[in-house]
Parts: structure tokens; C-alpha cells; sequence
């Protein structure tokens, strides 16, 4: 019966295509939502990540008790053998070094006399041995003017900055700050671009330069503020086993420069935001698939009552009720099963071009406090290959259910009357 | 009236004779700058700065005339060496060799640490004749590392005095400061200073070794040691002054 | 005539109808309630935002910018007259700003000290904790602030400062009374004390950074003080919820997207099902503009009839939230949004309501008339035999 049931459906455009086209159109808008939904926590987490927590971070216990203030001259020690070890005992990984520092950007007028200063929070990141920070920072896209730093000596700034200060591009300044130490070091460097995170925290009074610079200029020879560990993709049950397994060897309560590795979760308030999220997203996803369902189910019911002549026809050269009522329900759930693989492969489709092109919202996002990158993008996850057969399958077929019972309801003479219309 | 005179020539005898025993506290701090304070100095040291992950020795070489010049250059470690601070009057200016640049410290820089030890670059500012800025009384005898010393308090005779009061433990025999604490207006304790260790040179004593600490900070202080100083040669004016700090 | 008509044709299709007019009227009700949370947020914020910080405006000595703490030091100027008077009516209030030192774990900190008159009750800061009693200087800190400083009541705080000619001093001060604000302004890095105590610290009497004013009509210019209006100073909070108040205006966007699919569908199977009947209305003499009107004014019924039933549930509901909040714990801070309570009571105003209204009858409309244009070119005697003009 499906067989003829289906070539029916097949020859008889009116009955399939336009239907197919309202549920798969359905089914795409659920799967984009869903994915993109999605990717609001992922994004979240992402951007968390590249800018502030890693999948997981390693850091003194010393730095550790006073995390807000970044301290770095209670930094970490012998870096490179550090980070050799752990590539080694985590091959899949991935290790960042940084040092965060605060410092006065000074601008000399051509008689090395301080034409303006200002106050500047400085990123001293690994700019040159590949671009996997450059991809973290998002400095392609902040670069707002002139080039990223392609030798050490350069640095980026803040295009708020360079405006406040009346600094160009080119311009030699000199940073000033004090050594892990606590000596007064200054350095000069050349501006080589200018940035805009579209975060305001950063927007305010950041520079980027390469950390091996910062660290002769910081006194911090093979140190680190933090190492931030990167999965190939951010999961959040491996974080903590590799959590738990490195500070049970490494962590020492009793001495205070130990090493200590929280996962993102753990560290600062992530725990609280990503719940809430979670919360609000759940809600959001729901009441969606909700009202689609609800739209999707009156396309069903239509499809059904757009047939009455044709019912009409066949009570009247004897098919029964109860046949006619299956053979509405099946066709209207294979409806719903092409309509929701063509919705899903098309809902997929977008999803994977918005999740690997993203969405740009620069202009949306400027005053948020959370460091987040302005490019939203979708998320794709096992659950967004079935999440459309809710509303296409079920939805549509609950539709035809309903719209179907109106055949017991009528005689046949009245059937066979719609006929004309 | 007259028994107003009396009682006044009583409080006054009185006050005396409370004091009698003790010298004159004013007449201690002239002695003192006197014995410390030369027209000009040439001296080497070392500053040991205690931190939470070890010490670090910094060595120094400064040149001081009177109150309101002073020039040093730091020697060591490679890091900090060729750095060099001018301060003229009040205003101290510090030469960074792998910038190249001269930078006035002013505003609140002047509040951070000096090359991270417990003295900061307001301490470096501070007039370090006694006599100008406060009056002295003696108070008592103490001793400290079982030298006997006058104890005097000191009272900033000037509004803008960096500290209110100091009380000082004087050496009763080379009349030298061997301990030093810095208070503020509301009678805190800020900072401390201990010489450990004194040294003739020529006709007067000097300390060797001392420790700075910065009271309110957590910490084992700064060491301070001289390993090396002439007093009254002959400095060239051309080292006071801003290009020298290039040189 | 159309009016009954139409509302017997779409009455007539029954549950179907329903279910399109409660899609409809759940988009309204998601605008609407959304809305409200950003219209209630916004009230919420700036309230709390001038109940603890900006009263009715603020008066600021020309120097001061609160991003730049190099400006500290030297942002402090004797009252001007007419706003002393202001101060001793009680109708303003002066706050002296002072860079100060604390050292937290025995680390340097550099912090602002805030002087305020302990008596003022123009802004909700609590500080009839500052009177000073037995030679101890009281201050009041914020409980994000103390969190952070791991800090609490009747513990001490050293405090170091300069004066006016730079003599230091410290003393331990003791934490009165830690308050809890949903203002930033007021908390991040900063300890309050009593005016009177700090301007005698500094040596600065009668001299003030700040001076808030209760009138939010008083705007008199002042040389050496910056007139900052309600306007300037919840710049940053306007800006916020505009930003996320275009950012959700995607979600009304899907919302209504998906309520027009069906009314959409529904037209579209009207126009198809009812040929015979347009047919019979051209036979009887309606002009085709006219039977365009009628089906265009089905579906906008629709959305009429939504409005009602959205009222049924929606107002009690409405009416729910806003007696009783949005819970958004006691962590809402940690969102950074300034000026958030644990709740948050959304307000629903009559501009707020027939604007959704109208939004959605304007698109109900449009997207109703859409496909009865294929009615204009149906021929009469086509529509009859219940054929489509091709």
C-alpha cells in the first residue's frame, strides 16, 4: 500500500509538492534555529576560551589566589619544558602561553620628550611560531588598519588607544612597566595595526604584542601569566579528567608556586553563566519547536481538507472509511518523513555555511561586558539531524489525524457534493 | 599675676629637669646631618630586593651633591643595568637603555616601588636633611643591637613633609641613626629603616648595611649595602644633568 | 457588511481558525512580555542606577573622567555657592574622590576613596554607617568589592594616602557595614567614608569632585564644574539595552515569520476552496476590489481575533510576571549588567501594547492581501465553474 500510496503522491503534484514545500520549509527554520541556538553556547564558550579560559588553564597557586588581578611576576616558570610535557602527555592538545600585564603606552614627540601617555592593558601572546593564537584573538578580523606584527619589536593597538593618544601607524612608542621583578622596564615598539575587539573591557586600552618581546622586556625569560590548553574541540568531560589527573600529580598544597589546571567550567563565574544559558536556551528551543509544530500541524489539517472532493470520490466508488482515514495518515506521514529529510539536508546545509562563515553582528554586540567575538555563528550537533522530524513528522501527521476524523464525520452524499467545488 | 609667674617658672624648671639628662634633640639632628650629609659623594652599593620567589641583588653607583642633586646607575644585573635616574630638585627623571628613552616619573608612578624593592620613588624624593624639615626631642635611651642610643621624635616643622613623624635611635658614640621609623600624620607606622652595620670612612661613620621596609606590605624588606663611598671629590656639573643619562 | 461576513466565513472553518488565531496571538504575547523585560529592565536599571548614584544629575569638577585615574589627584575644587546651598537644604550632595592604597594579603592595591556626608538620604548608599565613633574612621564597601578583597564587616582595611602637600599617612579603617548594590559605580574598586573625615585627611575643606543634585530640572552653569545630565550619565545603560533590544528583535522576526506561514497557508487554501463562492459573489454584483477586501479582512480577523484571546491567558500572565519577576539569582552581576536586581520586573505600558498590535496587523495585513491578488484577474464565469483564471 505505501508503494502505491507513494507513487500516488509522486504523480499527483498538488497533493505532495506543495505541502512538502510548507513542512520542509518548517523543518529547515527548526534545524537552523536549533543549530544556531546551538551555537550560542558553543560561541559563548568559544569566545570564553580564546580570550580568557582556555578549555583549560594551567597556573600558579599563587596566581591563582589573586586571579583578578593577573599578577605575573607570580607567573609560571620553565614554560617551554613545561609545555614540551605537555604536548607530550597530551599529544591531541594544544598549549598556549600568555602574559597579561599592565603598563603605561608612551608616546615621544622627535625629541624622545612624552608628547601624551596613556594606561594599557598589554596581551603578550605567541604571534609568530604559527597563527593558531592569531585565529584565537580574532586579529585578521579586529584589525581595523595597518597590519598584524610580522617581526618582533611590533605591537598592536587599540584604535580607541591610537585616537585618545593621537598615535599612527608607524609610530615608535615606548611601553612602560615593571619587570617580573619589580623593576622599572620600558620598551619601545613599533605600531604596526590598530584593533578593534568590539568589546568594550578590551576596546578601552588593549595592546597585543609577541610574547617572546614581552618577555625580555618583562624580565619573564621562559615564563608565562598562564598556559591555556586547547581540545581540537571543546568537550566538556575531558577538561575535567585531565583536570583532575594533572593536579593530582602537580598540585601541592604546600608549596604555594605549584602548578594548579582549571577547567573553563571552573574558572571565574562560567559555571553560573553557562547555566543560566543553558536555562534560557532550553526555554527558547522549546517554545520554538512548540509553535511550529502548531503551524505545521494546521498544514496538515489543511492538506486534509483540501482533499474532501477527492474523499468524496472514493467513499462513493466504495472504499471504506477506515481505509481511506490509513491511507491519509500514511501518505501524510511520508509527506512528513521526505518533507523533513529535504527540510533537515537543506536546515543542515545553512547551518554548516553559518557555522563555518558565521554572521557578523558587530554592531549588535558592542557594549556586552562578556568578551565575545562579534561574528555569530551556528553550531551543528548530532541533535540537529532529528530534531526536525518533531514538527515535520509528528506535527503534520497529528494535523492529518485531525483533519481526517471531518471523513467520519461527513456522509458520503455530502463528500461527493465538495467534488464540485 | 605673680603666682601665675611662678607657676609658669615651675613648669618651665619642671620640663627641664625632665629633660636635663638628655641633649638637646635639635643639636643631635644638626650633629647628625653634619657627620652624614657631605657636599657630594660618590658610592657603590648593592640593593637586595626580597621577594616571594627569592632575592635579587642589583648593584649601583650614585653620585649625591647636597639635597637637591642626585644621578645613579644601575650596574647590575644585565637586566637593569645602564638604567640611570636623575633627580634634580623635585623632580627625578629615569633613563631606560633598551628604549633609549628619558621618562619624568610624576603623578601616581611616583607611588609605585623603586626596581621593585620596598622604597618607593616618593621615598628617593624625600629631603634627607633632617634639620630642614623637622624639630627634634630627645626622648629616652635605648638600646638597639646592644648599641646605646638617644631616642629622639621628630616633628615635621613643614606642611609638605612626606612623613609627620619619625622616631630615630640614634648612636650615643658615632652619633649616626641606627634605626629609623616613619609614621603617618594619624601616628601609623609606615616604614622602617635598620642600619646593621656601620663603617669609618675618613672622619666619620657611615652605615654599611641597612634594611628598608615598607611596614604595610607583606615581605622581608630591601638590604641596602655600600660597599664603596668618597666623599667631598669633585663631581662635574655636566652629571647632573638629563644628558647624562643618555651617556 | 464585511465585517459579518467575513467573521462568519472564518468562524465558519472552525478549529483550524482557532488554532491560526492562538499562533497569532502567542506572537503577540512573546512580543509583548519580551518587550516588557527590556522595558522593565531599562526602568529597573535607571532607577536603581540615580536611587544610588546620579540622583536627578551630577555636577563634575572639570577634570575628573572616570576612566582615567591619572585625573584623581587633582579633580577637587571648592563648592560653588549656590550649590552649597543646595547641600544644606538637602537638596545635593558633595563626594570628594581621593587615589588611596590599600594592601590586601600584604599586595599593593590601588584603590579610590569616596567621602560623603553621613546624614545625606538623596541616594540609597548606606551611610549612616560612617558616623566615626570612638577615634575610628567607619567606611562601607560593596559585596562584590569585599568578595574580592575577602573581606568582612568589623574586619580592617589599611588604608594609605597622601594629602594635599603629599605627607602620607595610613590608618586601619574598619569596615562598618558591607552593602549590597546592583550599581557598579558605587562598589568596583572604591571604599566610602564620611566627607568630613577624608576632607580633613586630605587637608581639603569644603572641597568636593562630585556633587549630586536632587533636581533633575536644575541645570545652572558653574565655571570649573561639568553639568552632567540624566541623559550623559545613563548613556552606557541606554546604549546596552538598545543593543539587546535589537538583537531579540530577530526573535519577534521568527515569531511573526511563523504565525504569517500560517495565515498565509490559510489564504492561499480560501482562495482555492472558494472559487464557486467568489463566482457566485461577481454573479450577484461585488466588484473583484470588493471580494479582495473581504478575503483580505479574513485574515486580518485573524489577527483581531488574537488580540482577545491573547488577552485571555496574556494578561493574567502578564500581570504574574509582573508582580512577581524574573528571577535571575543573586549572580546577575556577574552578567555585568549594571544596575540588575535578582528580579526583574517587567513593565508592559499602552505604547508598548498597540505598537505590537499594530505591528501585527500591519504584516497580517499585507501577508492576507498577498494572495488574494489572483482574485483580480478571475473571470466570473471561470470562478463559477470553480476553475482558476489561468
Amino acid at each position: 500500500m505505501i508503494k502505491f500510496l507513494a507513487k500516488g503522491l509522486l504523480r499527483d503534484r498538488s497533493r505532495s509538492l506543495f505541502p512538502i514545500m510548507i513542512i520542509a520549509t518548517g523543518v529547515i527554520f527548526t534545524v537552523l534555529m536549533y543549530s544556531w541556538m546551538m551555537g550560542f553556547t558553543t560561541m559563548f564558550i568559544r569566545e570564553n576560551a580564546r580570550f580568557e579560559t582556555g578549555h583549560v588553564k594551567i597556573i600558579t597557586r599563587a596566581y591563582n589566589d589573586l586571579i583578578d588581578q593577573k599578577p605575573y611576576d607570580l607567573g609560571l616558570m620553565n614554560v617551554t619544558e613545561k609545555i614540551e610535557m605537555l604536548t607530550s602527555e597530551y599529544p591531541q592538545m594544544h598549549w598556549q602561553p600568555r602574559i597579561y600585564f599592565g603598563g603605561l603606552l608612551d608616546l615621544p614627540d622627535e625629541n624622545g620628550e612624552t608628547l601624551s601617555q596613556g594606561e594599557v592593558i598589554g596581551f603578550g601572546v605567541d604571534l609568530f611560531s604559527d597563527s593558531f593564537e592569531e585565529e584565537l584573538l580574532n586579529l585578521e578580523e579586529a584589525l581595523s588598519n595597518g597590519n598584524l606584527p610580522t617581526k618582533q619589536g611590533e605591537i598592536l593597538i587599540s584604535s580607541e588607544v591610537a585616537e585618545k593618544l593621537g598615535i599612527k601607524i608607524n609610530d615608535k612608542v615606548t611601553i612602560i612597566g615593571s619587570t617580573m621583578y619589580g623593576s622599572m622596564a620600558m620598551n619601545n615598539f613599533t605600531v604596526s595595526g590598530m584593533v578593534r575587539f568590539g568589546v568594550q573591557a578590551m576596546d578601552r586600552g588593549a595592546v597585543v604584542v609577541d610574547i617572546s618581546d614581552v618577555r625580555s622586556f618583562l624580565d619573564m625569560e621562559d615564563s608565562a601569566s598562564e598556559i591555556l590548553g586547547f581540545l581540537p574541540e571543546y568537550k566538556e568531560r575531558p577538561t575535567f579528567e585531565i583536570a583532575d589527573v594533572f593536579n593530582a600529580k602537580y598540585n601541592d598544597e604546600n608549596d604555594e608556586f605549584s602548578d594548579i589546571m582549571l577547567p573553563l567550567r571552573k574558572q571565574s563565574n562560567m559555571e553560573f553563566m553557562l547555566n543560566t544559558m543553558d536555562d534560557r536556551l532550553g526555554i527558547f528551543i522549546f517554545v520554538f519547536i512548540f509553535i511550529m509544530s502548531l503551524v505545521l500541524w494546521n498544514s496538515g489539517l489543511m492538506n486534509g481538507i483540501r482533499r474532501y472532493g477527492e474523499i468524496g470520490v472514493r467513499l462513493a466508488i466504495g472504499e471504506s472509511k477506515g481505509h481511506i482515514y490509513r491511507s491519509l495518515i500514511v501518505e501524510s506521514i511520508l509527506i512528513g518523513i521526505a518533507a523533513t529529510i529535504i527540510g533537515t539536508a537543506i536546515g543542515l546545509v545553512f547551518s554548516y555555511l553559518l557555522q563555518y562563515k558565521g554572521f557578523d553582528m558587530g554592531s549588535l554586540m558592542k557594549d556586552a561586558k562578556i568578551i565575545m567575538g562579534s561574528t555569530m555563528r551556528a553550531q551543528v550537533t548530532p541533535v540537529s539531524y532529528y530534531i526536525g522530524f518533531i514538527p515535520g513528522v509528528i506535527a503534520s501527521v497529528i494535523g492529518a489525524i485531525f483533519s481526517g476524523i471531518g471523513i467520519y464525520k461527513r456522509n458520503t452524499a455530502q463528500l461527493f457534493k465538495e467534488l464540485e467545488t | 599675676m605673680k603666682k601665675l609667674n611662678f607657676i609658669l617658672i615651675f613648669i618651665l624648671i619642671s620640663t627641664f629637669f625632665l629633660y636635663a639628662e638628655y641633649p638637646d634633640g635639635n643639636k643631635i639632628l644638626k650633629q647628625i646631618d653634619e657627620n652624614l650629609y657631605a657636599k657630594n659623594m660618590i658610592s657603590t652599593s648593592q640593593m637586595i630586593v626580597h621577594g616571594r620567589r627569592g632575592s635579587r641583588t642589583m648593584k649601583l653607583r650614585s653620585w649625591t651633591e647636597g639635597d637637591d642633586r642626585s644621578f645613579s646607575e644601575y650596574l647590575a644585573p644585565p637586566k637593569d643595568a645602564g638604567t640611570k635616574m636623575l633627580k634634580l630638585d623635585d623632580k627625578l627623571w629615569i633613563y631606560n637603555p633598551s628604549a633609549d628613552r628619558i621618562i619624568q616619573i610624576s603623578g601616581h608612578m611616583l607611588r609605585q616601588s623603586m626596581m621593585g624593592s620596598d622604597i618607593s620613588y616618593e621615598d628617593m624624593m624625600e629631603e634627607n636633611e633632617l634639620t630642614e624639615i623637622y624639630t627634634a626631642q630627645t626622648v629616652g635611651e635605648e638600646s638597639f643591637n646592644n648599641v646605646s642610643c638617644w631616642k629622639l621624635v621628630l616633628t615635621a616643622i613643614t606642611d609638605d613633609a612626606a612623613y609627620q613623624t619619625k622616631k630615630v635611635w640614634i648612636d650615643k658614640e658615632k652619633l649616626i641613626p641606627l634605626k629609623e621609623e616613619r609614621y603617618g600624620k594619624s601616628g601609623k607606622l609606615l616604614k622602617t629603616t635598620e642600619i646593621l652595620e656601620v663603617v669609618k670612612i675618613g672622619k666619620r661613620w657611615y652605615p654599611k648595611r641597612m634594611i628598608f621596609k615598607d611596614v604595610l606590605k607583606k615581605g622581608k624588606g630591601t638590604e641596602f649595602i655600600i660597599d664603596d663611598i668618597q666623599f667631598d671629590v669633585d663631581i662635574p656639573e655636566s652629571r647632573f644633568s638629563k644628558a647624562a643619562l643618555r651617556k | 457588511m464585511i465585517f459579518k461576513l467575513a467573521m462568519k466565513n472564518i468562524l465558519g472553518a472552525g478549529f483550524r481558525t482557532w488554532l491560526n488565531i492562538f499562533i497569532l496571538s502567542l506572537s503577540y504575547f512573546a512580543i509583548i512580555a519580551l518587550q516588557g523585560f527590556y522595558v522593565g529592565w531599562q526602568d529597573d536599571a535607571s532607577r536603581e542606577m540615580k536611587n544610588w548614584d546620579f540622583a536627578g544629575g551630577q555636577y563634575w569638577q572639570e577634570t575628573y573622567d572616570p576612566y582615567d585615574p591619572f585625573t584623581l589627584e587633582d579633580s577637587h575644587a571648592a563648592i560653588p555657592e549656590d550649590l552649597q546651598k543646595l547641600i544644606v537644604e538637602g537638596e545635593a550632595i558633595s563626594i570628594l574622590f581621593s587615589p588611596a592604597t590599600i594592601y590586601p594579603e600584604g599586595r599593593m592595591r590601588n584603590i579610590v576613596l569616596k567621602g560623603i556626608d553621613p546624614d545625606q538620604n538623596l541616594i540609597e548608599l548606606p551611610t549612616k554607617y560612617l558616623v566615626d565613633s570612638d577615634g575610628e574612621i567607619n567606611c562601607i564597601i560593596g559585596s562584590g568589592f569585599a568578595d574580592n578583597l575577602n573581606i568582612k564587616e568589623e574586619d580592617y582595611i589599611v588604608l594609605r594616602w597622601r594629602d594635599k602637600n603629599g605627607t602620607y599617612d595610613a590608618r586601619d579603617i574598619k569596615v562598618a557595614h558591607i552593602f549590597s548594590t546592583t550599581v557598579l559605580t558605587v562598589e568596583s574598586n572604591q571604599i566610602w567614608i564620611s566627607l568630613p573625615t577624608l576632607q580633613e585627611m586630605l587637608g581639603l575643606p569644603n572641597e568636593a569632585t562630585i556633587i549630586t543634585i536632587k533636581d533633575e530640572m536644575y541645570s545652572k552653569e558653574f565655571s570649573g564644574w561639568q553639568y552632567r545630565d540624566l541623559d550623559f550619565l545613563l548613556l552606557d545603560l541606554t546604549n546596552l539595552i538598545q543593543a539587546k533590544t535589537v538583537g531579540s528583535s530577530i526573535m519577534y522576526a521568527i515569531l511573526l515569520f511563523l504565525a504569517m506561514i500560517a495565515i498565509f497557508d490559510t489564504q492561499i487554501l480560501a482562495i482555492f476552496r472558494r472559487r464557486k463562492e467568489m463566482g457566485t459573489m461577481m454573479a450577484m454584483g461585488m466588484t473583484r476590489p470588493k471580494i479582495i477586501q473581504l478575503f483580505t479582512f479574513e485574515g486580518v480577523l485573524h489577527a483581531v481575533l488574537a488580540i482577545f484571546m491573547g488577552a485571555i491567558y496574556g494578561i493574567p500572565l502578564l500581570r504574574h510576571f509582573e508582580k512577581v519577576g524574573m528571577k535571575f539569582g543573586a549572580d546577575a552581576k556577574d552578567w555585568g549588567l549594571s544596575g540588575l536586581n535578582d528580579a526583574l520586573y517587567p513593565v508592559y505600558g499602552w505604547k508598548l501594547v498597540v505598537g505590537t498590535i499594530i505591528l501585527v496587523l500591519i504584516t497580517t495585513t499585507i501577508v492576507s492581501f498577498l494572495p488574494t491578488r489572483r482574485i483580480a484577474k478571475l473571470k466570473p464565469t471561470d470562478a463559477l465553474r470553480g476553475k482558476m483564471t489561468k
